[in-house]
This record gives C-alpha cells, sequence and structure tokens, in this order.
C-alpha cells in the first residue's frame, strides 16, 4: 500500500516502541502480535532505522502481511496484517 | 521448529550481549534455542556474579552499560530472559565451565540455567541445528 492509502488504515493495535534500539521494536511486536486476531492490522512505530528491514522480514517469514510504512519526522509507522 | 544453538565461551558484557541480541531474533522467529555455556563464560551464570569486563579495549564495561542505556536498550541478562519468555530455551552449562567457575551444582547457578551437561550433548544438538553459532 502507498504511505497515502496507509493513512486512511485503522489499526487493531499500536506498538509504541520509538525510543528503543534493536531488538526492542521487533520484540514488541513478536509480543504483541498474539493480541490481537488473523486478519486484523498492527502499526508498530519505531525510530531505530533496522526495523524497516527487520519487520517486513519478520512479517514473511511469520506470513503475516506487510503492508508499509509511513515515515515521519524521527520515526516510522510500520503497518502488517496478522496472516 | 527450526533450532539454534549457540555455544558460548566468554563471559565479557560484548559476547553475552551479542548472544542475547541473536538469542531475541530467534525467538522472534519462533526458533528452538539451545545454548551451551563453555570455558570461561561459566563465571557469567553463577549467583551473585559480577560481569564487568569487555572481550577488548575498544569500551569500559561502564562505558558500553552506558551506551545501552542511553539506546534504551536490555542488558544481556534480560535480553536471555526474554528469549526465554518468547520461545523455547535451554540454557546448558558444560560441566567444565562450571568447575572453571568453582560451581558444579545447580544451586551454583543463576535461574535461568537449565541444566549441566557434557561436550556430548552440545555436539549431538549441533549435528541437529540449523545455526550453530559460537560466540
Amino acid at each position: 500500500m502507498t504511505p497515502e492509502e496507509l493513512q486512511n488504515v485503522e489499526a487493531a493495535k499500536i506498538i509504541d516502541a520509538r525510543g528503543t534500539a534493536c531488538p526492542g521494536p521487533l520484540l514488541a511486536a513478536k509480543k504483541a502480535i498474539g493480541e490481537i486476531e488473523s486478519g486484523e492490522i498492527m502499526e508498530v512505530l519505531s525510530s531505530d532505522e533496522g526495523t524497516k528491514k527487520d519487520i517486513p522480514r519478520w512479517s514473511k517469514k511469520k506470513n503475516h502481511d506487510f503492508l508499509g510504512i509511513i515515515e515521519e519526522d524521527s520515526y516510522a509507522r510500520l503497518f502488517l496484517k496478522k496472516g | 521448529m527450526p533450532k539454534l544453538v549457540l555455544a558460548l565461551g566468554s563471559p565479557t558484557l560484548d559476547k553475552l550481549t551479542s548472544a542475547g541480541v541473536i538469542m531475541t531474533g530467534a525467538a522472534a522467529d519462533d526458533m528452538e534455542i539451545e545454548v551451551f555455556i563453555l570455558v570461561n563464560a561459566g563465571h557469567a551464570f553463577k549467583k551473585n556474579a559480577e560481569i564487568n569486563q569487555m572481550s577488548d579495549h575498544t569500551q569500559t564495561a561502564d562505558e558500553f552499560n552506558g551506551e545501552l542505556t542511553r539506546l534504551n536498550s536490555s542488558n544481556w541478562l534480560e535480553l536471555f530472559e526474554m528469549s526465554k519468555e518468547l520461545t523455547d530455551v535451554t540454557i546448558h552449562v558444560c560441566s567444565l565451565a562450571g568447575k572453571i567457575a568453582n560451581a558444579e551444582q545447580m544451586e551454583d547457578f543463576i535461574d535461568i540455567v537449565d541444566d549441566i551437561c557434557g561436550i556430548g550433548e552440545y555436539i549431538d544438538s549441533a549435528k541437529e541445528a540449523d545455526i550453530n553459532l559460537i560466540i
């Protein structure tokens, strides 16, 4: 999805991992994914550059659908749909 | 379940932290993890151990811990504990490592240690592992 399309996405769960370094955001996502249902969307907020690669890669391995990234000034918003 | 086997031979902060970071990555992937504590690494897993050495002189332990705090990053023991919460992790202490650390009984070690083993167990586990790392 494009960043413009993602602006309209409503996440069932938002994980704010800003301010934590690798592997913090990935672990936060891993812990939280169990709290939403298949087909629901989770948004991960991260200021760690590595997360932009970790979350898409992890989503693919775990059969979640990575939807895309919105870049904000000092952090990124990453969206995935639980598989 | 894919499996990571990690052999840790040093009780230094940077190597313990490296092991913890790798373990959390494997835990996020739902891998089974077996950690084998070898030779000098036994010192880090003794009760009341003070871990204040680095494997090189790039930073002091205080500087390293300060960086982890600044980055809001977990310390090595927290990373090990988080991995145990997330996936199937077994931490074995090789009996030689225990002897070197003057710790030969389970009660001599911190709670995250699961058993004391011989090196044959490491070889068998490494043979079956999808990833085998020596740190």
